[in-house]
């Protein structure tokens, strides 16, 4: 009997260890009743960090609001750039966050892990940027941190610390493990990517201020795309992410695509081990929500049309009232009113 | 005492010369690309949101957006409404520079870029031509606990250019919007979800670099500058137009060397930066006229020149050009030492009037180029008219005659190399992302540009003070064969205007040799 349990609380223990998966940390966004996360203490409590993680936290306890937006950012784009898809990147509101499709090395979770990568790269930096950080900038220049080095040549771009931090923080998990696995190294590529959609594409701005103005003098700097590009950026590398796996070349085991007539994926591309599942049926032992009850569109023939997205099931067409804005007038300061306009519209739902 | 120095001087000794220049031409090239960091900065703030909540108590007026006595803030306009906090009393606050920095007199200066994040919705689109009203404050404080100064205020207005790539009808198509509001401030320009701004400052590192270079040259060139001085004042005659031409170029290149801006690191001179444009735009315009007198004094026809009047034609675009970039610049950075805020690109009417100015001086350019290239293109033509004479001459004279017209094209030749190494390394560090890597090493173009360019043409007003002094040697003891007697017209045709008002008692170049002998 003992040893039964024994044998039980051992499996349950490996089993937690395998499933935990280090996009746990996204479970941030979803903790609002932490409040703000601002002392040593509030990093212990944070449900989803590891170890390492936590210690992050606690020796740079200023980032984690950013880190907290950063998360919430990371599920509004996956689900705004899901949302026409049979997998809409829907969220529980327990680990893991976006269920186990993500734990698998999936398309999914290598889109997941460079969106989440990529959004605290970007939230760290937008916080560097209004004075919230302290330790921000300067820190990768030749003259270091003092102030002197400042006056003498100014300081590195935030959106350095942005992804040192990201790096540090978000690939600390796969780090701890070891570059054995093909998991992680799948994940590091993923998460790297991630970060060069938004290192790639930085828009470069400049300004002429010479002479009255003339170009004798110009200063650019870079600026970060929106957020809502980087999502683009990653979504499109989502839809040609290239299947490898995992192979020894010399002493290093690295991540060669399964057929070999690909060419070699670059640094930006997603790369994945596992076919997804086709999301089609509801699965909770695998965390798939199915697609019954999924609004679709008749008309279409890509993935959001009826067809696709309910997987030949079929679907409901019923009669639906739809109280929209309309007529909408601007006020000072600064809000819009609008009337409610009522109108009749056919909604499909997949059965 | 018979002609410039450059005609006296051995190939060997111009060639040392040469060589030495070309070092510290490298050396300055150097200094910048090695020692200097770039030579600005910029630096991305994020304004934080503050809720103005001065009319309920009366608190300061200026808002902090991090470290103590923080303002009251939100994090976006959602917030703002569910809170029903109006927009009037959101102030977006920056604090230059962000935490644990320190702003420095070797700045030299700072502007500051604003970019507006505007939400694309269709229920509050920006209309055309959208104008934004900024009510904007500027306050500073010398350490971190003192009360905040106000510098300036004003109410701004600026045009949105915004530019939106995507088709408009993203979500809640058929929504449709009127404004009717009492007052249209701030009305039709979207959704304004953060503001950015763009700091850009010289580097600290860069100004002293430069204001070190400024203080190097400045002795340099005025020692060079008494010494010529000296040497014309020995002669008996009175100095010739170029000389005094030369003269002038090295006061204005001593004017933009003198190093007055050591002054604004100690006080509080803002004018400084106009100062130092208005130095720039002297220089420019002195060295434009000396090319075009220097091009004229060597047309080697039988004009009569010397006179300053007879260049009008050429000069005159020079001024009238320069003085519309005076205007303008006085309209734009003259104003901005009133208020900091002001920009003549603002308004409709500033813009106009800008452009006119720009377009005016860009014309007289054109112009100017216009007349320098033909007067070349002269000077060349007589010189091939000349050298078909050559070989009628005695072989020692008709060496000297190619040498002096070798000399001639060479000093042509520096110039245009230098205008040619301006443009080259212009568009370089146009073109360039401002530094390159060399292995260990990282080279700073744009500081190499700066420091390069300017040691260049200090170097290159030098050389023609050195090479265009008039020479004390005499030219029995360079070249002992000369030909004796020879006084014809045809030599005091080659000789250029430089001479002839030093009479036959001075005569200039070959005549003059022959007649010492």
């Amino acid at each position: 009997m003992t040893s039964e349990y024994l044998l039980r609380t051992l499996l349950m223990l490996i089993l937690a260890l395998f499933s935990a998966n280090a996009s746990n940390w996204l479970y941030l966004a979803k903790l609002s009743s932490v409040g703000s996360i601002s002392e040593e203490e509030t990093c212990e409590k944070l449900k989803g960090l590891i170890q390492r993680q936590v210690q992050i936290c606690k020796r740079s306890v200023e980032v984690m609001d950013a880190v907290r937006r950063g998360a919430q950012l990371a599920i509004d784009e996956c689900q705004f750039q899901f949302r026409n898809r049979r997998w809409n990147c829907s969220t529980l509101d327990t680990l893991p966050v976006f269920g186990k499709v993500v734990t698998q090395g999936t398309r999914e979770a290598a889109f997941v892990y460079a969106i989440s990568s990529a959004s605290v790269a970007f939230a760290v930096t937008r916080a560097c940027s209004s004075g919230e950080l302290e330790k921000c900038g300067c820190d990768r220049n030749v003259y270091g941190v003092s102030p002197e080095g400042f006056q003498w040549s100014g300081c590195s771009d935030n959106i350095a610390y942005g992804v040192a931090f990201s790096q540090s923080f978000v690939d600390v998990r796969e780090r701890s493990k070891g570059l054995s696995s093909s998991r992680a190294l799948m994940n590091l590529h993923n998460n790297e990517a991630g970060r060069k959609a938004i290192l790639n594409n930085m828009r470069v701005e400049c300004k002429c201020h010479g002479v009255s103005g003339s170009c004798e003098v110009k200063t650019c700097w870079k600026a970060m795309p929106p957020f809502r590009k980087v999502g683009n950026v990653i979504k499109e590398k989502f839809d040609g992410a290239t299947e490898v796996e995992q192979r020894r070349v010399g002493t290093t085991k690295v991540l060669v695509p399964k057929n070999s007539q690909f060419k070699p994926h670059t640094d930006e591309d997603l790369v994945y081990l596992d076919p997804s599942p086709d999301f089609c049926d509801h699965d909770p032992r695998n965390g798939v929500l199915g697609t019954a009850g999924r609004r679709c569109n008749r008309t279409s023939k890509a993935i959001d049309g009826c067809e696709l997205m309910c997987c030949g099931r079929g679907f409901h067409t019923e009669e639906v009232e739809v109280v929209d804005r309309c007529s909408c007038k601007f006020h000072w300061c600064c809000y819009v009113r609008c009337k409610q306009c009522r109108k009749m519209v056919e909604m499909h739902t997949c059965r | 005492m018979a002609g410039a120095i450059i005609e006296n001087m051995s190939t060997k000794k111009l060639v040392i010369v040469g060589v030495i220049l070309l070092l510290f031409q490298v050396f300055s090239f150097l200094v910048g690309g090695l020692i200097a960091p770039s030579p600005t900065t910029a630096v991305h703030y994020m304004a934080t949101k503050c809720v103005d909540v001065r009319k309920s108590q009366q608190r300061s007026k200026w808002f902090m957006p991090w470290g103590p006595n923080q303002c009251n803030k939100i994090r976006d306009f959602d917030e703002a409404m569910v809170r029903m906090i109006e927009a009037n009393d959101i102030v977006f606050a920056v604090h230059i520079p962000l935490p644990n920095k320190e702003m420095s007199p070797w700045f030299q200066f700072m502007l500051v870029i604003l970019q507006f994040d505007i939400a694309f919705k269709l229920v509050n689109q920006i209309e055309d031509g959208a104008v934004v009203t900024i009510d904007v404050g500027l306050a500073y404080r010398d350490d971190t606990v003192s009360d905040w100064t106000e510098m300036a205020h004003s109410i701004e207005q600026r045009k949105l250019s915004c530019n939106f790539t995507t088709p408009k009808t993203f979500e809640n198509e058929g929504v449709t919007t009127s404004a009717t509001e009492r007052k249209r401030v701030n009305v039709g320009i979207g959704e304004i979800k953060d503001i950015r701004l763009v700091g850009i400052h010289q580097n600290g590192g860069f100004t002293k670099v430069w204001f070190a270079m400024k203080t190097f040259l400045t002795p340099s060139i005025l020692i060079i500058m008494v010494w010529y001085w000296r040497r014309i004042t020995l002669m008996t005659r009175p100095p010739v137009l170029l000389e005094k031409v030369i003269f002038a170029l090295g006061i204005s290149m001593t004017f933009i060397n003198i190093p007055v801006e050591w002054f604004s690191v100690g006080f509080n001179w803002t004018w400084m930066l106009l100062f130092g444009d208005i130095r720039q735009g002297i220089f420019y315009a002195m060295l434009l006229s000396f090319w075009i007198i220097f091009c004229g004094e060597h047309l080697m026809d039988q004009m009569e020149r010397n006179r300053f009047a007879v260049y009008w034609k050429q000069v005159g675009p020079i001024v009238f050009g320069s003085f519309c970039l005076f205007i303008f610049d006085m309209c734009e950075r003259g104003v901005q030492l009133k208020n900091p805020f002001y920009s003549i690109w603002a308004s409709d009417v500033g813009t106009e009037l800008a452009m006119a100015f720009i377009i005016v001086a860009g014309i007289c350019a054109c112009l100017y180029f216009l007349f320098l290239c033909f007067m070349v293109f002269q000077v060349f033509r007589n010189i091939s008219g000349k050298r078909t004479c050559l070989p009628a001459m005695s072989k020692a004279r008709r060496l000297h005659y190619e040498g002096l017209i070798f000399r001639f094209k060479f000093l042509m030749l520096v110039t245009l190399a230098c205008a040619a190494m301006t443009v080259i390394f212009f568009i370089i560090s146009q073109v360039n992302e401002g530094h390159w890597h060399w292995g260990d090493y990282t080279v700073q173009v744009n500081s190499a540009f700066f420091t390069g360019i300017y040691g260049m043409w200090n170097l290159y007003v030098f050389a023609i003070m050195f090479l265009y002094a008039p020479s004390h040697k005499r030219y029995g003891d360079e070249q002992s064969n000369g030909d004796l007697g020879v006084n014809s017209g045809e030599d005091i045709q080659l000789t250029t205007t430089i001479t002839h008002v030093d009479g036959p008692t001075e005569i200039y170049k070959m005549t003059g040799k022959g007649a010492q002998e």
